[in-house]
């Protein structure tokens, strides 16, 4: 086991292995909000050194899955096991190897870009003078170390996604959970996120993030788990999902049952005669 | 449903054929019914203060008309009506969204010129408790104050022109302001703001217990004598001075309370046209904030901290107390009202020097629902807490932080209580009573965070608790409150005994024996609300959310 786990978060190893140790593995995993099923039973292995997207319409379950598997949000029922430890009975092993970019949760944004950075380093337990280095190299990475110093209450949307990935890989993890990574980012924060995201999983690590833009996800997914109603449809390469359809657009169109609507006469007075 | 029912074709006119007052009007009511269609608790809230605002409004008419032929009925009208003024100016600044209706940066993107909307604005602001219990008082105070015909004609115009001249007042403080109010720093100020009424309620109150020793109203008369010819209390002044018999006085206080409408009307009108066509700036003036700090991550004084999660966790709670408008005022607030009750209350005479354990207990509250002052940035901290361990550490350094600020100021306030007193004997029992207190406040407060964390909304200045959430903030404070009182008892106890048995030389003795044992307790809630919050991680995330 703990060879596994090593050979995740090694170099070249992983791509090559035949049969690589999954990064996370979900059995049986349900949640309920009341009345609403949020996810209805998954079972899901995503493998380990993959840039991995989890696609899916709004309400499908995505956030829900993710903030399960990271250990924010406690599960009805079933298992989970991240780089093969249990991360409701064994959080020491799990909280020390994940890295989150949660979505509508709040960052200490009273503190500055380079004090939030600072302060999840040092809570994560790595040596102050190492934490300095790290964040003064993430911050120029991204493209923030113009704005270190300004309290991340004041950053824009993009920023503080840029903020929030530095925070997840400060502490170097080996499968980066990511929820909606792109959401409101403009194109040129898209971009310096994605070099950064290609460069972390070109050395062996995994990234898990969910998102509903089907091009992006193509563009840099290289497997897919497509999520509707609180349930996995269809999973595996980007080829094996895509199948005979044109694009994954379409396939995922067709995978979550929309149709094209037509709209017929309802709207016949919207371009008409002013 | 609504704009795809429209008949095709048909383009529908910019400004309906019979005018705005009407449609703002019947917006007004609208967002009003669907506030209280939202939730039970917020119906009940406004009927409640619906109820209460009606029964001081009928009180006030009773107790206005009841002075009617008394000497100072005119003080005590003018004066009223001046307070309530200065309220409609400052009020909408403590709550600016508090009426969408009349937030004109909603309507930008609608074709309606100014003149036409002011009047529709101001139609709709007459409508609410506000106005009707301004309306109360101005009626009040003209039957109080009118005798003779020419007074209550006078009257007649009085009260139409005090409300507007109040509703003119808010208006056009907002609109000034909305830039201001709507931006990120505007909107701290005003949670900060509240702490200045939460403050300044303790100074009114001992000035009104100095007033009633000081020879009651008479002694206000000259205050009124200037108030009198400030709008809109000149217009009351008005109806005042025609009893008299001085008519003209009386209309150039009326003509003053008119010149006032005007301006604020006219003031009103350029910043709504300003507002309405020049782009929001308020987000550019936030991003221009200079970063001139230097350097490196622990400056000054943070770099005397432990290293690790505790000295980590220290200093953002400390740079939270300073930054986070929430946290800010509800530290100042505590820390000011744990000096002005001891002290005040010292420097009247009718104090004790046990007051002074006030300020431990005020102070102490602040560890109550720690996660919740964290909101949903707290999955950061449940991340990286994986064992009991880590929660204690954790709690322990907020405990030390809270400690770095109240240990020094309970000192503070004991000394000064005992100096004001100048019962120098009392000063170690009392201080080793605080630091039970303190230490009581610690344990439960730790104990009270784990188990009832509960979410604080980050907007308005009077907000604690998000609704739903009421009857958990009060089980959390007030049991840990009496558990706090109980947990103390043995040095209360001690204390007790010590005067009873004639013992008073032997007061010292409550200092070593208070110190070790607020210590103890605070260790032991400390560890004993680790383990629970290991355990209960994501509850508390969800539980903190809310907000």
């Amino acid at each position: 086991m703990p060879d596994q786990a090593d050979s995740a978060g090694g170099t070249e190893t992983a791509g090559v292995a035949p049969t690589p140790p999954p990064a996370v593995r979900v059995e049986g995993l349900w949640k309920r909000f009341g009345e609403q099923v949020a996810v209805a039973g998954i079972d899901l292995e995503l493998p380990a050194g993959k840039f991995i997207g989890l696609v899916g319409p709004n309400g499908a379950g995505k956030t829900t899955t993710l903030s399960m598997v990271t250990g924010l949000l406690r599960p009805d029922m079933g298992r989970i096991e991240v780089a093969g430890h249990d991360v409701w009975r064994d959080p020491v092993e799990v909280k020390s190897r994940i890295g989150v970019l949660p979505e509508g949760l709040r960052l200490f944004e009273r503190l500055s870009g380079r004090e939030l950075l600072a302060y999840n380093g040092r809570l994560r337990g790595l040596p102050g003078a190492e934490v300095d280095k790290r964040a003064t190299q993430l911050l120029d990475v991204l493209d923030l170390a113009g704005a270190q110093h300004k309290l991340v209450v004041d950053y824009s949307t993009g920023m503080r996604k840029k903020i929030g990935l530095a925070s997840a890989l400060l502490h170097n993890p080996e499968v980066l959970f990511l929820d909606e990574p792109f959401e409101g980012v403009d194109p040129v924060s898209a971009q310096t996120i994605r070099g950064v995201l290609e460069r972390y999983t070109r050395s062996g690590a995994t990234v898990v993030f969910s998102s509903h833009v089907m091009e992006l996800v193509e563009s840099l997914c290289d497997w897919v788990a497509v999520m509707a109603a609180g349930r996995i449809r269809a999973r595996g390469t980007l080829t094996e999902v895509r199948g005979e359809a044109a694009s994954l657009q379409d396939a995922f169109l067709e995978l979550v049952g929309a149709g094209v609507r037509d709209t017929g006469d309802s709207l016949d007075w919207l371009g008409g005669a002013r | 449903m609504t704009v795809l029912d429209a008949p095709a074709g048909s383009a529908v006119p910019a400004v309906p054929r019979q005018g705005l007052v009407p449609v703002f009007v019947r917006l007004k009511l609208t967002l009003l019914r669907n506030g209280l269609r939202q939730s039970s608790g917020r119906r009940a809230a406004y009927v409640a203060s619906l109820v209460l605002t009606l029964l001081f409004a009928a009180g006030q008419v009773i107790g206005l008309v009841a002075l009617r032929g008394h000497g100072q009925a005119g003080t005590v009208a003018v004066l009223l009506t001046a307070v309530v003024a200065l309220g409609w100016a400052v009020m909408p600044l403590y709550f600016p969204s508090g009426d969408e209706t009349l937030d004109p940066s909603r309507l930008v993107m609608l074709p309606l010129r100014p003149r036409p909307l002011m009047g529709a604005l101001l139609a709709a602001s007459l409508i609410g408790i506000g106005p009707l219990f301004t309306l109360a008082l101005a009626l009040g105070s003209v039957i109080a104050v009118a005798h003779g015909a020419a007074a209550v004609a006078v009257g007649v115009i009085a009260v139409p022109l005090t409300l507007l001249v109040c509703v003119a007042l808010a208006r056009s403080v907002v609109t000034a302001n909305i830039r201001l109010l709507t931006s990120r720093k505007g909107r701290d100020l005003a949670v900060l703001s509240g702490l200045v009424i939460a403050v300044g309620v303790q100074f009114v109150s001992f000035g009104a217990q100095h007033l009633g020793r000081a020879g009651g109203l008479s002694s206000l008369e000259p205050v009124a004598d200037v108030v009198r010819w400030l709008p809109p209390a000149s217009a009351l002044g008005a109806v005042g001075s025609a009893s008299e018999g001085s008519y003209g006085t009386a209309l150039g206080q009326l003509v003053i309370s008119a010149l006032a409408l005007g301006a604020l009307m006219w003031l009103w009108q350029r910043s709504l046209v300003k507002l309405m066509t020049s782009p929001d700036g308020s987000t550019i003036a936030a991003a221009d904030r200079s970063a001139d700090r230097s350097g490196g991550d622990r400056s000054g004084l943070f770099s005397l901290l432990p290293e690790g999660r505790t000295g980590t966790v220290m200093e953002r709670s400390l740079r939270y107390v300073v930054r986070d408008p929430k946290t800010k005022a509800s530290w100042v607030t505590a820390l000011a009202i744990g000096l002005i009750v001891p002290v005040l209350n010292a420097a009247q005479g009718s104090g004790s020097i046990y007051f002074a354990c006030f300020a431990a207990g005020m102070l102490g509250m602040q560890m109550y629902n720690q996660f919740g002052q964290d909101t949903s940035a707290f999955w950061m901290v449940a991340l990286s807490v994986s064992s009991a361990r880590d929660a204690y550490v954790e709690l322990r350094a907020r405990a030390l932080a809270l400690l770095l600020i109240t240990l020094p100021y309970t000192v503070l306030v004991t000394v000064v209580t005992a100096a004001v007193l100048g019962d120098w004997a009392a000063l170690p029992g009392v201080m080793g009573l605080s630091f039970a207190l303190l230490g009581a406040m610690l344990a439960t407060g730790a104990l009270a965070s784990a188990m009832f964390p509960y979410s604080i909304p980050q907007d308005g200045a009077f907000k604690n608790v998000v609704p739903g959430q009421a009857g958990l903030a009060w089980i959390s404070l007030l049991g840990g409150m009496v558990a706090a009182a109980v947990l103390s008892g043995p040095v209360i106890g001690l204390t007790v005994w010590l005067h009873m048995a004639g013992h008073q030389d032997q007061l010292w003795l409550l200092l070593p024996a208070g110190a070790a044992y607020g210590t103890f307790l605070a260790w032991l809630g400390v560890r004993l609300a680790a383990p629970l919050t290991a355990d209960r991680l994501p509850e508390i995330l969800a539980a903190v959310s809310k907000g």
